[in-house]
């Protein structure tokens, strides 16, 4: 019950947002409704660009499962992006150094890359549950450090020789299979949504997920009841930035088979705005992350066919987390929480 | 304008939360010239009422005289325009300015349209001459102690034309030699004609400075009188509540082995201060040992050393000959420790979680009700159901989240979850606050149970007549110290009061007796 009218509220916010939005597309001067029947026939107009949709969805997806698991434990890992990098650079190192059989091929790659972004939150994970620092300030500082530092080792270190700055292409051996010959959708989409199912369980039925949800709900409580604060806090964003690593692993062997400079721009962020409009719901997130791939994979068909850059997608994101999170303020006076809210999906 | 020889007048003010009156027709007038001292245990509305005073809050009801003249304080630049200052409990200054930038931060003298320096600390050094308020204007304020940052927040007050100055608790940083030289500035105020409200819940401290003494408890007046003519303990009632019950169960069982064993036990609270000072004593089976004392004397910190929330600084405890002062909160429920925790809210519940978590925290990760790192959902839900029906929570269902219980609910769920636990030692922290009185009989019926049936009992209560109707012994903390131990079938009133007060035992034996002078001590 709460599930739908939780999407009903949601779906309000989200026709503002898009009233907003067509307002300051016909002050550009085009027509809002042909603008939104391109952007949908660019998401959904063939199996294609379906496919598209959901190729632009799976690292969305998965960077915000990294974030689902820090925000529902009370940590705010907003340096996703950055394990990303770490991740999928991690998977391309693996790729193209090592010639092995597939089976132990790709799920290596997949495990250092979840190593790589483990080891990248490890510092602000440490300085978090030891020394209580802020968390948000150290992940989002060191995303910029894992973007340059990826560009340096890329250009400076594994260049492929030749024109881009990018690595040599992986074996065959450490890639993902592709779903369907006409895109390059491949099992990186079903990663995200058994991450989705297992999150969902693991925060309603086990121990451990009680524990991580007690204690981002109160910490005070959570230490009273015997959790060990510090030892939790140091593995829920260990475990955060591990799925942030996967995601980059994933796009790495599932989409461009090589590490490139700036190859996933703003996924990471995406994930955790995802998961933040979700309310930290990992069922939720499925969708929200849909709905921003979505936006991006229908944004390249606006740019062709009408005179709209494809920045309108930035500031129509914009406007909904506008528009959702205020709805969440006004709608919850007197009613339940979000807080409330997680027990009841 | 009316003649009247009073700078404040707050007449019938009623302050609403929610279903909480933080001040409930409230009454009081503060001469000019003088120091009016508003005390009051912690939470008994004191802070809600200046910042009523001070425009940052609207009463629901009421009206504000500020020198015979009804007011209307929208917000505090009201209150500077009509003469008022305050100086917060924490200070807000800018690190990185200099005392004179703080305090003329906003209202900046200039000249040809740029801050005149020179100005401001000519300025600065006048009034530090005159009120003997010493401060170096160019002196970087984040180097300076809190001593001086608060002389700072007074100064800033000053320079904006205030002549009624409220200061919230502002002893509660300082040294006791910075706090001798705020009681000679405070001093020198009134004898240049100004108003001083002092905040505190520190007997001693209203004792030396105030002329005129407002005791609030629990939203309410209780008095206004003369400092001079109120005793300590009697301040300590009024503090507490006047009406102490004798009425006490028959107690069956003579108290058996030690369970709980607190040897020389120091603790620090969050600022780092000595909390806790040196204290041991024993709790045994079949035994309900009371601490009392007036709020914020180290009772909070004790409760959570020994239960594992806090580490000690030094001494030792031990829980049924197992010492627990390096455990872990988990460890020590192991060995035998069931807590209900001062704040129900805080640290007793998730409010946003459903009833049956709530009623299986601590104990969710064993069998039955979780299995190989799996939470049992029937388990949890049938253990919830039983528990909700012996201890009378009124939900109609367990999945409900707790906020939607009433008060003394959530307290009976916790008492409910910490009661049941098998647990021989029980350490209860205001078990009754903020609860109706039918909720409240339940709650000490099942503690006496627990004495019955062989358990130990260490009951924390900021209310006398709890501990004295509960208690097998009573401690009495005193700035982090057990002061004294006093048997509750002998003891009288005065005797705890003055306890309370901060006065050794053996002092207030010899001049325990009604209508003592002020400052026994």
């Amino acid at each position: 019950m709460r599930f739908f009218r939780s999407t009903f509220e949601q779906s309000i916010a989200l026709l503002l947002a898009l009233v907003i939005g067509s307002l300051i597309i016909v002050g550009i001067g085009e027509n809002p409704i042909v603008a939104y029947a391109t952007l949908l026939d660019g998401a959904f107009g063939s199996p294609q660009r379906i496919a598209g949709t959901l190729l632009q969805s799976t690292p969305i997806m998965i960077a915000g499962m990294a974030a689902c698991v820090a925000f529902r434990s009370g940590l705010f890992n907003i340096g996703v992006e950055g394990q990303l990098y770490m991740g999928g650079f991690a998977a391309a190192l693996i790729g193209f150094s090592l010639p092995l059989p597939w089976f132990l091929h790709l799920p290596l790659a997949m495990i250092v890359a979840v190593i790589a972004g483990a080891a990248w939150i490890a510092v602000p994970a440490f300085f978090r549950a030891r020394y209580n620092a802020n968390e948000v300030v150290s992940t989002i500082l060191l995303n910029y450090v894992a973007v340059l530092l990826t560009s340096y080792f890329t250009i400076f270190l594994f260049k492929r020789p030749g024109g881009w700055s990018e690595t040599p292409p992986i074996l065959e051996s450490s890639m993902l299979p592709t779903l369907f010959e006409f895109s390059r959708l491949n099992y990186g989409l079903f990663i995200g949504l058994a991450l989705a199912v297992g999150l969902h369980f693991y925060f309603l039925r086990t121990v451990s997920g009680f524990e991580s949800g007690t204690m981002g709900s109160n910490q005070r409580y959570a230490e009273y009841g015997g959790v060990n604060i510090r030892a939790k806090i140091f593995r829920m964003m260990l475990v955060s930035g591990a799925i942030g690593g996967l995601a980059g692993g994933v796009e790495t062997l599932g989409v461009h088979h090589r590490f490139m400079e700036g190859f996933a721009p703003g996924f990471g962020f995406d994930g955790v705005i995802a998961a933040l409009l979700a309310n930290a719901n990992p069922l939720l997130t499925v969708i929200t992350a849909l709905f921003f791939g979505m936006l991006r994979s229908g944004s390249l068909l606006l740019e062709v066919d009408t005179t709209m850059s494809r920045e309108i997608i930035t500031v129509l994101q914009a406007l909904i987390i506008l528009c959702v999170s205020a709805q969440v303020r006004i709608g919850r006076r007197g009613d339940a929480t979000a807080g409330e809210r997680r027990w009841k999906y | 304008m009316a003649e009247t020889p009073y700078a404040i007048e707050m007449q019938g003010i009623t302050k609403r939360f929610g279903k909480v009156v933080a001040n409930r027709d409230i009454t009081f007038a503060v001469r000019t010239g003088e120091v009016h001292a508003v005390i009051g245990e912690n939470g008994a509305g004191k802070t809600t009422l200046m910042n009523i005073l001070f425009g940052l809050l609207q009463p629901d009801e009421g009206t504000v005289k500020v020198a015979g003249e009804p007011v209307h304080l929208r917000s505090p630049k009201d209150a500077i325009r009509l003469g008022l200052g305050m100086v917060h409990q924490h200070f807000k200054l800018v690190p990185s300015l200099t005392a004179a930038e703080n305090i003329f931060l906003g209202i900046e003298p200039q000249r040809y349209g740029l801050i005149d320096r020179d100005a401001a600390i000519a300025q600065v050094h006048a009034l530090s001459e005159r009120y003997g308020l010493r401060v170096e204007p160019t002196a970087i304020v984040r180097h300076l102690p809190v001593g001086i940052e608060q002389r700072i927040e007074i100064l800033k007050v000053l320079v904006r034309g205030a002549r009624i100055i409220i200061l919230d608790e502002p002893t509660a940083v300082l040294t006791p030699q910075e706090r001798r030289e705020l009681f000679r500035i405070l001093n020198g105020f009134v004898a240049d004609g100004m108003t001083v409200i002092f905040i505190s819940h520190h007997l001693e401290e209203v004792m030396e400075v105030s002329a005129t003494t407002t005791v609030l408890r629990q939203g309410e007046v209780v008095d206004t009188r003369p400092t001079a003519s109120l005793s300590k303990s009697e301040l300590v009632r009024m503090m507490v509540g006047k009406d102490i019950s004798f009425d006490r169960p028959a107690h069956a069982g003579k108290a058996g082995d030690p369970i709980l064993e607190v040897s020389d036990l120091w603790a620090r609270d969050d600022r780092g201060l000595k909390a806790v000072r040196d204290v041991s004593f024993e709790v045994r089976a079949h035994e309900i040992v009371g601490i009392a004392g007036v709020a914020g004397n180290g009772q909070g910190e004790l409760a959570e050393v020994i239960s594992g929330l806090r580490l000690p600084s030094h001494g030792a405890i031990r829980l049924n000959g197992t010492a627990i002062d390096a455990a872990s909160p988990r460890a020590i429920r192991d060995i035998g420790l069931a807590h209900v925790p001062a704040d129900r809210m805080e640290r007793g519940v998730d409010r946003d979680a459903p009833i049956r978590l709530n009623m299986l925290m601590g104990r969710h990760h064993k069998a039955p009700w979780s299995r190989h790192g799996w939470l049992n959902s029937e388990a949890i839900t049938a253990t919830a159901n039983d528990l909700v029906k012996r201890f009378d929570v009124r939900t109609d269902s367990v999945d409900r989240a707790v906020k939607t219980l009433s008060g003394g609910n959530i307290q009976k769920t916790v008492v409910a979850r910490e009661f049941s636990q098998e647990a021989n030692f029980l350490l209860v922290d205001q078990p009754t606050r903020g609860v109706d009185i039918g909720a409240m009989t339940e709650i000490h019926d099942e503690i006496l149970r627990r004495r019955e049936a062989g358990q130990a009992i260490l009951l924390f209560s900021v209310q006398l007549d709890e501990i004295l109707t509960l208690a097998d012994r009573i401690l009495v903390m005193f700035e982090g110290e057990i002061i004294g131990e006093v048997d509750p079938t002998t003891t009288t009133e005065e005797e705890i009061g003055l306890l309370m007060a901060g006065v050794r035992g053996d002092a207030a034996a010899t001049q325990g007796s009604p209508g003592l002078p002020a400052g026994a001590a």
